[in-house]
């Protein structure tokens, strides 16, 4: 198949890198520019292989020159949607040719040729033959394929613009995408060295707590270690939408937790909120005196109106432990329009680091923003009350009908205690976010997000 | 082949790796070093500068994803792994990929699993492959070191960095990470001393490979900043590595 081309096909050169003392000129990259693009185009002639621009032959060892590869397709069921995810293959493809180097992406690629290849003859448009042969095979859908390499800098760079603009429509549309667009979600591993009992669920509206992997990056790293712990989750039966709730989901999430887990809501803290390992960029904690949620992230130093520091209430809440009212978070995910919203989303938040407010400027509602206190504002759960009311934050409503209302009763149908803050001076002992009660006659007492205040703590050696 | 080299700060590691590269790039071979000690000061002994370290490119990465700053139909992998090899300082004889600090705080567990299996595959195009490793023991306990072929430590004649060489000794053992070959190499050894300090070396139940006594020559070049990679032929750390080299190749 690839007889015609002077240097061996096959997977087997993925990976292979060729060093500045091994190569005979180096294609785009950090010192040039260069790009790649695949579209879906009407009048491609198939098998059309070319390069615009000098060839390697006239080119010269050791320098470095700008480098573009246009691919055209056409085929009775391609659609646009796909051009994204075809072009991808460029880089895998690219790399089973012996003596190519390709990396990375789009505008970012960074390629080389070995003086090796050199030496067995090998040309550009041989790169653009195999191309042409490994997509066809890669993607029978692919019907006819043409492949033009332009080498000569006012081309290149009237190429990357060009190129570029289409990406970023791309882009456009992958924010876009939802938990409702696709079949997968993926599953996390990574952090079950040290939190046994945990899976992260990672959905294109949900990225994984580290904030470091979102749905593309899965995918990317499902196809590329099978093995590896990151796995596809079929999402298969919705049991709530709004929730975030998947049957799938949840006989993945016992099965690789152990059975610790076995029930998790995508987008709420209460009743199944999802784990953390630890790793979390923030943590969202319900504050019952407000009925509303405060989020902290990890750089933030200070005291939470909880009274307790980031740290502390990470330790609460990670590990794999499903603990109700707090749930670990990426600040991609407070990005993303499904946000919290079985709680309310952002009409449900009472108190932020100011940081993050600023950066989340964008993306929280215009009408609450300035009704949403930070550090700089309220510390204290009565000064952020004072705060709320002042600004008339929506979240006045829900507390107006728990005090109007039976006394506590929670959507969830537990029973919630919520103590009158009294003026007195009294010293928090203890705080939690879920405790029992060691009771007898077969009842068990558990306090929801307890705070524990005393009169006086009275310490005493035994 | 891989090979590490291992031992307390300040013993002559440094040395050690630098002279390895001088000889192995006589044969005309591909080789890259790893610095893997956050306080080292490889480039300085092989004379070259350095931009950037994977430590850089992590904290980058970590703040581009911070701000939001990844585009969203592009992937991680790829990314890094181009910032890695934008690391990589190339020259003619050898390679360098330095570690650089260690990561700062927050999650670092997903961008160090992509780390570990981009530097494999950059590892895997070369054919000598000289780790230069902390003398704390983080790598050994993160197995990162798990395909070395031979680990060479080097001790002075100090109780603390012979105390380090069996440390690292025994930790090989207890976390059964298999090297083909362990050995100790001795620096800085006074003249009239070495009867004595082998037999305290012996104690650490390594192998000794080799033995460099207090030279000039480094002492000269250090003070002068004057690359040891540089050292001439003749001079006694060259000689005692070239008959390492010559055993373990």
């Amino acid at each position: 198949m690839f007889s015609d081309i002077p240097v061996d096909v096959s997977p087997m050169h993925e990976g292979e890198r060729i060093r500045a003392a091994n190569m005979f000129v180096e294609l785009a990259g950090p010192k040039s520019i260069g790009a790649e693009l695949v579209q879906v185009d009407e009048s491609v002639k198939d098998g059309e292989y070319k390069v615009i621009g000098p060839e390697l032959s006239d080119m010269t060892k050791g320098e470095i020159y700008p480098f573009c590869i246009k691919i055209d397709i056409k085929g009775e069921k391609l659609e646009k949607e796909l051009e994204g995810v075809i072009e991808r293959r460029t880089h895998d493809l690219c790399n089973y040719v012996q003596g190519f180097m390709h990396l990375n992406q789009r505008d970012q690629i960074w390629c080389r040729v070995s003086t090796e290849a050199i030496d067995s003859g090998f040309k550009l448009v041989d790169l653009a033959k195999a191309l042409g042969i490994l997509f066809k095979e890669e993607f029978p859908i692919i019907e006819s394929i043409s492949v033009t390499i332009l080498t000569k800098k006012e081309d290149v760079e009237e190429f990357v613009n060009k190129a570029r603009e289409i990406y970023s429509a791309r882009d456009e549309r992958a924010r876009e995408l939802s938990d409702e667009d696709v079949d997968v979600f993926y599953g996390c591993l990574m952090c079950q060295s040290f939190a046994p009992t945990h899976m992260c669920v990672v959905t294109p509206d949900r990225t994984a707590l580290c904030g470091a992997i979102n749905w593309f990056d899965c995918r990317a790293s499902a196809k590329m270690d099978p093995d590896g712990s990151i796995f596809e989750i079929e999402k298969g039966e919705v049991l709530d939408d709004v929730k975030g709730e998947y049957k799938n989901v949840n006989e993945i999430i016992a099965q690789k937790t152990q059975g610790e887990t076995d029930r998790v809501f995508l987008h709420s803290v209460f009743e199944y909120p999802h784990t953390s390992c630890g790793c979390f960029e923030a943590v969202a904690f319900y504050i019952p005196e407000l009925d509303g949620i405060g989020i902290v992230d990890r750089d933030f130093s200070g005291e939470t109106p909880l009274g307790i520091p980031f740290s502390s209430m990470a330790g609460q809440c990670s590990g794999g432990k499903q603990v109700e009212g707090f749930t670990g978070l990426s600040l991609e995910y407070m990005r993303s329009p499904k946000f919290l919203q079985a709680d309310g989303a952002y009409e449900r938040i009472v108190w932020l680091p100011s940081e993050i407010k600023e950066s989340l400027k964008e993306f929280i509602p215009k009408e609450i923003f300035d009704k949403i206190p930070t550090n700089e504002e309220a510390t204290t759960i009565s000064d952020i009350k004072t705060f709320l009311k002042e600004k008339n934050h929506p979240v006045l409503e829900r507390i107006e009908n728990t005090n109007d209302g039976e006394e506590g009763i929670e959507a969830t149908g537990e029973i919630a205690m919520e103590a009158e803050p009294t003026n007195q001076e009294f010293v928090p002992v203890a705080s939690a976010s879920e405790m029992s009660v060691p009771t007898s006659g077969g009842v068990k007492i558990i306090f929801k997000n307890a705070k524990i205040y005393a009169e006086k703590v009275i310490i005493k050696k035994k | 082949m891989i090979i590490a080299v291992s031992g307390k700060g300040g013993t002559g590691k440094t040395l050690v790796s630098s002279i390895l590269v001088k000889l192995l790039s006589k044969k005309d071979k591909n080789i890259l070093i790893i610095d893997a000690d956050p306080d080292s000061n490889i480039p300085e002994v092989l004379g070259i500068d350095v931009e950037k370290t994977v430590g850089d490119v992590r904290e980058e990465l970590k703040k581009d994803i911070n701000n939001g700053n990844i585009p969203p139909g592009t992937n991680k992998w790829d990314i890094l792994d181009y910032k890695i090899m934008e690391s990589i300082v190339e020259t003619q004889d050898f390679d360098l990929l330095m570690m650089g600090r260690p990561e700062g705080s927050g999650c670092y567990c997903a961008v160090n699993n992509m780390l570990r299996k981009i530097i494999e595959t950059i590892s895997s195009n070369y054919d000598y492959i000289i780790i230069d490793t902390e003398a704390g023991l983080e790598h050994l306990s993160r197995r990162t070191t798990q395909s070395v072929d031979t680990m060479l430590i080097v001790s002075d004649s100090s109780r603390r960095g012979l105390h380090t060489a069996s440390r690292v000794g025994k930790l090989t053992e207890e976390l059964d990470l298999s090297f083909k070959n362990m050995y100790l190499i001795l620096n800085r050894v006074k003249m009239g001393n070495e009867a004595e300090l082998s037999k305290k070396a012996q104690e650490t139940g390594l192998e000794i490979i080799g033995l460099i006594h207090d030279d000039k020559d480094v002492v000269n070049y250090d003070l002068e900043g004057k690359p040891l990679i540089d050292l001439p032929d003749d001079s006694e750390p060259v000689m005692v590595i070239k008959k390492i080299v010559d055993k373990l190749l």
